[in-house]
């Protein structure tokens, strides 16, 4: 085993390392980024047209967790034995330079300030009682106001484009008028509505909701982000969530932020590095560097630093705590513990319209940023009081250019025939005439919803395999019907001559055969109390206070909102803390 | 149905020395992709001739032709899913292929260790026995066609084990390699002629709708073109 | 003023201390000051572009120059006493870099821009020989012999080009002396005819390959473009109309030497290598007075009509009307970056339509960009690595040409058609392809 020596450590070169390794090496100190997976850069293997290829893409995964190394084992309830995730299908994590901030799509959110503080607020508002048996609904212990300049700095590295509403207190745009308010513009103005969202803007306005376009990393126009590194306007091509953007449109790592890094000196990138755990001190109490395995020579390295920052993907991170022993493992039967617990993730289910025969809505078309939403069904927009759960979802036109393979698997939906004869038919009326709206929504912590370690299964280095234990609970499949029954009045409204809603039915059980959304949360929840939080408000481990822990890992539950831009604001809110307090003075920056 | 050009081989050859292709395809798709728009009939190199015969009859069933245009034999589906079967996908290379395996509910997914080179192997196996069984001793493609798909109706929803492999599996594998096949760029020998492309209005790895963002509804005008320049 | 001196020390302020950074370890006895200040001449005069290969070693020469009388490599510049320049003194140093005569007495091939260099102050050849022999590792590697066949391989004759084309110093240090309007001019004059030796590629060569005109004052010919450069037609410098930087403001021009692209274009060929070893690290004061200078050329060809643009083409397009010749590759292959209406995304994705190079009269230029595509490395002020794919091996000698064609005459652009014929002898001199280079340059 060899040696070696660095500042600071980042594991995962997605959007949260690459924050911290650009933040961290602004502050003089050395970096080191340890990726497990390949290098990729834009200008290299995302070139036109060689990219545009759905079958090597989205279908084979060119860019996602290759799960003959490494996988995650599932089960729906707790007397089950997990199986292992063998296909990709559920949820797509990212593998190599950007992560899944390569190959997201692009849809850019602050968060909805009541969700920061749920507990709080639904208790203020309904009573303690109106929070159902089993479910740890909690606060993130930090504020939007805390928040905002570090949703502002996000924005204005990721090229955002988007119309506000408020603007330090002041309407100064048609934007989402449940948005907080802002203390900038937007660094691009919004992205150009397709016609589909246009048809759903105006219907839904028509029913008295509040519509506006979607604040989305898809850049409207040419521009030119603090660090120098320069995007091309989005032209709608289609090919962005699976996908690396050609046009440098789609915000990404590579494209946003690492062509600066990499002309740092101080910065250290390697690839193909596959830790295997943060070491720890005698006493547990502080990590003295990681090792990983090189997997281009098979060799275990340690890699000794005085600062680590776990910011893989969100399960990647609880997974690697528990393999390092930072922190003490949630036990549901107990309830005690917090590596794991408060596992979360996201409702979304589609509905499709059918738009009559001369009205194109060009489904290829698209950007995965782009599309008109409305919110006044998310969060705490509208009162739960006499529907009796918790949460809510955006409703949005989210046309992110549908592709024939994709289009074609899937089927025309409704009770047409999925092969042989009327398929074509079918598919073609569909493709051609069809647009579909999105419930996509929260989904709230339970007792008996975790992560914790395989007791049978491995991944290629012989670590025990991480388990989830997941299936969808009434709250969220209750709260999922109603939101999409607020759908159909703007089905009519459009004109549809014919439609589909698509809902969570009541008892259904998570499937992991069938794309659902790879927003996934929590394990490592962030809190004021270490009995219920892994990390404290700036994301340092309770336990091993030179361990940060950066991502959705620390979400306590799962958002209506897509999870990006609060995983970047959180990324510079840590980096900030660490930058002006913690370097200052190392040690626990809250007292537990 | 054109072939490709000697340009489009050269272009394909080209791809293989360059960096990117290297770094990050499957380099046997593409010395396949190669290898093809020689004239003659496609001979395959997994599928022996009886697993052929029902591969052709499988996927035209599954996509047929008719007044829309080729179906999936015309459109090179079975061709395709030849090819796949060498590639890491084929071999089963990008899944969780470690023990035990057990059985579990479906909403778990797959749990087989059979990669899809072997689900079909195994699976045309079991099921040209099935319908042999069936079917005063003919084979799936020796059937009529109405009577093919009357089987593959049964084997989409029936609970029968064709061998190892559960007919609701075989026949799921059929129809996303068949539609793979049918709407995938021809680089991986389907979508002849991008008549796959041409029947839905995709208009392929142009990729710049800057113009189409919104033309209020409009059709699109424009054909598709694909990754190695072939127009429709 | 200091700009009229020519020294570089107002260049240098907080950039001395970062190159400092990275300087091998400065013998004691050499000012650092004036090894930072001899790496900035260096820098100026592009000396890496030519004396440092990819994945070679700094100054240790090999660079292949494919002359139409042959291969010569460039030579080891590194302090090693051997091979490369260690036992040169001084005074034999600045007459090998202004005169172009080794310090065997040999002459040097005019491929050394020694007849531009020529005009380089006494002060600044002093700091690049002090950085050469102080702030360079030697390099003990002996560059490869020149590959020029008898009897062009005989150096003497140059003896007789260098007293008919070469300035004398003298002759050369008098010109830089000429009165400028402007100090800045001035300092752009000394920087663009001197040590940046624009003229080597800009400007016409004569019979014997002598630059037409070494500096303003010697006519409108200087740096009124050049004969192809690895298969690339330098464009004029000039306020030329179409065909030269009439269009391109003092930004337009500072920001495509400071990173290589700017909202008009995007560098390519050689100039990218020049942009990317020296003149991005000037300072912002010098590549302004780099522009000012060359913005007061006057025209070369004074009565050109400027271009205006002519709408027609993405008119046409945006109504799905591709029958132009050439319009539907257009739209297939090069509308994604480059828009329909040719205005590209600059600085992303540079802009055809009324871009110099897509005007030239020899269509070499934009016919090798399609055939072989370009990548543009990230520049420290612009990190962004940009690549256009190489089409030579998707299109065929006639879609190429129909859809030059169609880049040439659309949008205002009305330069010539080209042909079938014309491109598929430009196959012969095409770059390599875009991503067969190894490493491929990322930022």
């Amino acid at each position: 085993m060899t040696t070696k020596k660095t500042d600071a450590i980042v594991i995962g070169a997605g959007w949260a390392g690459s924050i911290l390794a650009k933040e961290l090496t602004e502050a003089g100190l050395s970096v080191t980024v340890l990726e497990r997976g390949e290098d990729r850069a834009t200008a290299v293997e995302g070139d036109y047209p060689t990219s545009i290829d759905e079958l090597r893409g989205a279908i084979r995964h060119r860019l996602f967790q290759n799960l003959s190394q490494s996988t995650v084992t599932i089960r729906n309830t707790m007397d089950q034995d997990a199986v292992p995730y063998r296909r990709l299908a559920a949820f797509l994590p990212g593998e190599g330079v950007g992560g899944a901030g390569l190959h997201w799509s692009g849809v850019h959110f602050r968060v909805a300030p009541d969700d920061l503080a749920l507990r709080t607020n639904v208790i203020a508002r309904y009573g303690k009682n109106f929070i159902p048996e089993g479910m740890n609904l909690q606060d993130y212990d930090v504020t939007y106001e805390e928040l905002e300049p570090f949703f502002d700095k996000a924005e204005k590295v990721f090229g955002t484009s988007g119309e506000p509403y408020t603007i330090k207190g002041k309407v100064a745009g048609t934007g989402n008028p449940f948005a907080p308010d802002r203390s900038d513009a937007f660094p691009l103005p919004a992205m150009k509505d397709v016609y589909s969202a246009t048809v759903f803007k105006k219907a839904a306005a028509n029913v008295g909701y509040h519509p506006y376009s979607l604040p989305a990393a898809n850049a409207s126009a040419q521009y030119t982000n603090p660090y120098g590194v320069q995007m091309g306007p989005c032209n709608f091509c289609g090919y962005c969530s699976g996908y690396d953007c050609y046009m440098y449109s789609k915000a990404s790592p590579n494209v946003n932020i690492l062509p600066a890094l990499r002309q740092d000196p101080k910065f250290t990138l390697i690839t193909k590095a596959h830790v295997l755990k943060v070491d720890l001190d005698s006493d547990g109490k502080k990590a003295t560097g990681v090792t990983y395995l090189d997997l281009n020579t098979n060799q275990q390295v340690q890699l000794k630093a005085d600062l680590v920052i776990i910011s893989a993907f969100q399960f990647h991170n609880v997974h690697l705590m528990l393999l390092s022993g930072i922190g003490e493992p949630y036990d549901p039967v107990k309830n005690t513990g917090t590596i794991g617990r408060n596992f979360v993730y996201q409702t979304i289910t589609t509905s499709r319209a059918w738009l009559p025969s001369k009205q194109y809505t060009n489904l290829f078309v698209g950007a995965g940023g782009a599309g008109v939403a409305i919110d006044d069904f998310n969060s705490m927009n509208f009162d739960h009081g006499p529907l009796g759960f918790v949460g809510g979802s955006p409703v949005w036109v989210n046309q992110a250019g549908v592709k024939p393979i994709a289009a074609a698997i899937g089927g025309p939906a409704g009770n047409a025939p999925t092969w042989g004869e009327g398929y074509k038919d079918a598919m073609v009326e569909t493709y051609r005439h069809s647009l579909t709206i999105d419930a996509h929504g929260s989904n709230m912590a339970y007792r008996d919803v975790y992560l914790d370690l395989d007791p049978t299964y491995k991944d290629a280095y012989g670590q025990a395999l991480l388990r989830m234990t997941f299936t969808w609970k009434d709250n969220d499949i209750r709260m999922n019907q109603y939101v999409v029954s607020k759908i159909e009045p703007i089905m009519k409204e459009m004109g549809a001559t014919r439609y589909a809603l698509g809902h969570l039915h009541a008892n259904e059980l998570f499937d992991t055969r069938r794309y659902q959304t790879t927003h996934l949360g929590g394990g490592a929840v962030m809190g004021a109390d270490p009995k219920t939080s892994a990390v404290n408000r700036y994301l340092q481990s309770w336990d091993v206070s030179n361990v940060f822990v950066i991502g959705a890992s620390a979400f306590p539950q799962g958002m209506g909102y897509n999870p990006t831009g609060m995983v970047a604001a959180l990324a510079y809110w840590a980096a900030y803390h660490i930058r002006t307090t913690y370097l200052k003075n190392p040690g626990p920056m809250v007292q537990a | 149905m054109k072939m490709p050009s000697p340009t489009r081989r050269h272009f394909i050859g080209g791809l293989l020395g360059s960096a990117s292709f290297w770094l990050y395809s499957d380099h046997k798709v593409w010395a396949d992709a190669l290898a093809v728009g020689n004239a003659g009939p496609y001979a395959p190199r997994y599928f022996n001739k009886e697993e052929w015969r029902f591969l052709n009859a499988a996927c035209e069933r599954i996509y047929p032709t008719d007044a829309h245009g080729p179906g999936a034999r015309g459109l090179g589906a079975p061709e395709f899913i030849d090819r796949q079967m060498d590639t890491a996908y084929g071999r089963g290379e990008l899944w969780y292929m470690s023990g035990p395996f057990v059985s579990a509910p479906a909403n778990l997914g797959y749990q087989l260790s059979l990669p899809p080179r072997e689900v079909y192997r195994q699976g045309i196996a079991g099921a040209d026995a099935y319908v042999r069984a069936h079917h005063d001793g003919r084979s799936f493609a020796d059937l009529e066609t109405a009577e093919q798909t009357a089987v593959l109706k049964e084997f989409e929803h029936g609970e029968m084990a064709l061998g190892a492999v559960p007919a609701h599996l075989l026949f799921e594998q059929l129809r996303q390699n068949t539609l793979e096949g049918v709407f995938s760029d021809p680089l991986y020998g389907g979508n002849k002629g991008l008549a796959g492309w041409t029947l839905l209005g995709f208009p392929g790895a142009r990729a710049d709708f800057m113009d189409w963002v919104n033309q209020e509804g409009a059709a699109y005008p424009f054909g598709p073109v694909s990754i190695s320049g072939e127009t429709a | 003023m200091k700009h009229c001196t020519f020294s570089f020390t107002t260049a240098l302020g907080a950039a001395a201390l970062l190159v400092l950074g990275h300087m091998p370890q400065a013998r004691a006895d050499a000012s650092a000051d004036l090894v930072a200040k001899g790496r900035y001449v260096a820098e100026a005069s592009d000396c890496s572009a030519c004396h440092t290969i990819k994945g070679g070693k700094p100054y240790g020469g090999g660079m292949e120059f494919k002359l139409p009388i042959g291969s010569i490599y460039s030579s080891n510049i590194s302090p090693d006493p051997a091979h490369g320049i260690g036992t040169y003194s001084e005074a034999e140093f600045a007459r090998a870099v202004r005169e172009g005569v080794r310090k065997d007495g040999a002459s040097l091939y005019p491929a050394m821009p020694f007849p531009s260099y020529a005009r380089m102050s006494d002060s600044d050849i002093h700091a690049l020989y002090v950085y050469f022999m102080k702030g360079v590792q030697p390099v003990a590697q002996a560059a490869p012999a020149n590959g020029i066949p008898w009897p062009m391989s005989m150096r003497w004759p140059m003896i007789f080009w260098r007293a008919v084309f070469a300035p004398s110093v003298a002759s050369a240090q008098k010109d830089v002396n000429r009165t400028f309007p402007t100090p800045a001019i001035a300092r752009g004059a000394y920087l663009v005819e001197g040590p940046g030796h624009c003229g080597a590629c800009h400007s016409p060569r004569g019979i014997a390959l002598q630059e037409k005109a070494l500096s303003a004052s010697s006519g409108t010919a200087f740096l009124s473009g050049g004969a192809p450069i690895d298969g690339f037609v330098p464009t004029s410098l000039r306020q030329d109309q179409r065909t030269g930087l009439a269009s391109w403001s003092e930004d337009d021009i500072v920001a495509f030497l400071s990173t290589g692209r700017n909202l008009k274009g995007e560098s390519f060929g050689g100039m990218t290598d020049a942009v990317y070893h020296g003149t991005q690290h000037l300072s912002p004061e010098d590549l302004r007075a780099m522009a000012q200078y060359l913005r007061s050329l006057q025209p070369n060809s004074p009565n050109a009509a400027a271009w205006r643009y002519d709408p027609a083409a993405a008119t046409a397009l945006q109504h799905g009307d591709a029958s132009a010749r050439g319009a539907k590759v257009y739209v297939d292959h090069c509308a994604a970056c480059h828009r329909t209406d040719g205005h590209g995304y600059a600085p992303a994705f540079p802009p055809l339509a009324g871009n110099p190079v897509v005007m030239s009269e020899q269509p070499d230029s934009l016919v090798h960009v399609v055939q072989s595509g370009a990548a543009l490395p990230g520049m420290t002020k612009a990190p962004s690595a940009f690549v256009m794919p190489s089409y030579s091996q998707m299109l065929s000698a006639q879609q190429i040409a129909d859809v030059v064609t169609f880049i040439r005459g659309a949008w205002g652009n009305n330069a010539s058609p080209v042909d079938a014929a014309t491109v598929a002898s430009l196959q012969k001199s095409a770059p390599p392809r875009v991503l067969d280079e190894k490493p491929v340059p990322l930022n």
